[in-house]
């Protein structure tokens, strides 16, 4: 296997007004490559595959084992993690692409904040903030544990939104992230404080209703959270909120 | 919609706009594209398919079907709230949803993204056909509502036309599947099937609803073009007053 090559074509963009050119990339192949170390490789040596000297390329990446979610990017046209791609089981050449519905910052380097002000637009947190101790919180139990953990491993990596062809710049759409977090706060002891507030929320403009349950965002997961299930959910209980309000004037 | 201004965003960021908490009305109208579609949209499509059934028993069981309908009390009303606003308003607001999607089966084939796409080109297709059917059949040519009798010979002159014919084939399948799936889409997005497993048998069960539609629906079109009731009258004699006729109880 000594001496393999590995054929990387890669978009680059210096600044976001700057046109998009591809490079391509030769690298000698290693067990056990993966793109973040790919690209690493590439920054250590920038020069493409007919010889001209380049500048390394920009990318997120931080954990380097799929837990931190930075390293989102397109791989052959796919939504998925960078460091988790490994190179023996893609198809050469690997088309690296920045994701596509985000604000790009430079080359595979997208701006990504929309999905922390999601989170806050619906105060995906406990509020445990006083001036005095507030002591142990209550039990949580083992079922809710059961449903609360899958929904805790999201890694903000919005590959759910990045293949949602209901998040765009047209509905504004929130994305699965968020509203499977609003799952896993509502169903916590001292989180469901804030739950009403939480619904009433996502019944905003860009709220759960413009799902349109193409079911993308639970098939990409990397994390397999059960997105789907957690809009289902939600939605009921967005829908049965709005409905109380509505009768209680 | 994306100009409503958020307190926590005071200016517009580039890219998609994060959710404006609370704020808008998109919710209430998506949400009743979503229920008209199941009632009134889909309790009528039912009604129409069944009543279309009675073709299979021929003219006069089919005029006399056409008959009882329009002898509801209020029928136009129920006609115009029921059926015609309704549909339009589905019809539209979900030609609406799908000029806000961004279509992805390209790099993502998988089956709920093939569906997301089928729902959009049989609910175009769908409303296309409404749209020339509701025209032809219900406000030019002979007034069915007044003659009753005339329901199963301008169908069947219709439906000679062969073009006209797949025209009607093709939609029959497009809704009933549209329907079927729309079903399932409700069930899931109103948290009637939260769970994985119950979708995918509720999955099931609408595939054999949606299947059990269309081979009804095909077969009622089949009563107008097949050999059992060629030449039908102009207008087919009735001899009731409200009731449909029941098979046996009549003859051409």
């Amino acid at each position: 296997m000594a001496n393999k090559t590995v054929q990387l074509e890669i978009k680059r963009q210096a600044t976001p007004d700057a046109p998009a050119v591809w490079e391509k990339f030769d690298l000698e192949w290693r067990p056990g490559m993966n793109v973040t170390s790919a690209l690493m490789e590439i920054a250590a040596n920038p020069v493409t595959a007919d010889g001209h000297s380049t500048t390394p390329v920009t990318y997120d990446s931080n954990c380097l084992e799929e837990i931190c979610g930075s390293c989102a990017m397109r791989i052959n046209g796919k939504a998925r993690m960078a460091c988790s791609a490994l190179v023996e089981n893609i198809e050469q050449p690997i088309r690296i692409e920045p994701l596509s519905k985000f604000p790009l910052v430079r080359d595979l380097q997208v701006d990504r904040s929309v999905l922390f002000e999601n989170l806050k637009a619906v105060k995906a947190w406990v509020p445990i903030d006083g001036t005095y101790d507030l002591g142990a919180g209550p039990r949580l139990f083992p079922q809710d544990q059961e449903v609360n953990y899958p929904l805790s491993n999201c890694i903000s990596c919005t590959c759910c939104m990045e293949v949602c062809p209901q998040f765009n710049e047209e509905t504004g759409f929130v994305g699965a992230a968020t509203i499977a977090q609003v799952r896993l706060f509502n169903n916590h002891p001292t989180g469901k404080v804030l739950k009403e507030e939480r619904l009433r929320a996502l019944a905003g403009d860009g709220g759960v209703q413009e799902c349109g349950y193409a079911q993308n965002c639970v098939e990409v997961c990397p994390k397999q959270l059960p997105l789907t299930n957690a809009i289902s959910d939600v939605s009921r209980e967005v829908l049965l909120q709005k409905a109380k309000d509505f009768l209680r004037g | 919609m994306a100009t409503a201004q958020n307190p926590s965003t005071p200016t517009m960021r580039p890219g998609v706009q994060p959710l404006r908490a609370g704020q808008g009305t998109t919710f209430l109208w998506r949400k009743l594209h979503s229920l008209l579609g199941i009632v009134p949209i889909g309790a009528f499509l039912l009604e129409h398919l069944l009543s279309n059934f009675e073709a299979l028993k021929g003219p006069a069981a089919y005029g006399a079907q056409v008959k009882f309908l329009n002898s509801l009390p209020l029928v136009r009303v129920l006609e115009w709230v029921f059926i015609f606003l309704p549909i339009l308003y589905h019809g539209l607001y979900g030609v609406y949803i799908w000029l806000r999607g961004k279509s992805n089966i390209v790099y993502y084939p998988w089956a709920g993204n093939w569906m997301y796409t089928a729902q959009r080109y049989t609910g175009l297709i769908a409303i296309l056909y409404i749209g020339q059917h509701v025209l032809r059949q219900r406000f030019m040519g002979i007034s069915l509502p007044e003659n009753p009798g005339a329901a199963f010979a301008k169908v069947q002159h219709e439906l000679a036309n062969p073009w006209m014919l797949a025209v009607y084939i093709i939609a029959m399948i497009a809704i009933c599947w549209h329907f079927a799936y729309g079903i399932w889409l409700f069930a899931a997005k109103w948290g009637i099937t939260p769970g994985t497993t119950a979708r995918k048998r509720f999955g099931y069960i609408c595939a054999a609803f949606g299947l059990a539609l269309a081979i009804m629906g095909l077969a009622s079109i089949w009563a107008f073009v097949g050999p059992t009731y060629r030449n039908a009258p102009d207008i087919a004699p009735l001899s009731y007053l409200a009731a449909p006729v029941h098979a046996g109880s009549h003859t051409v």
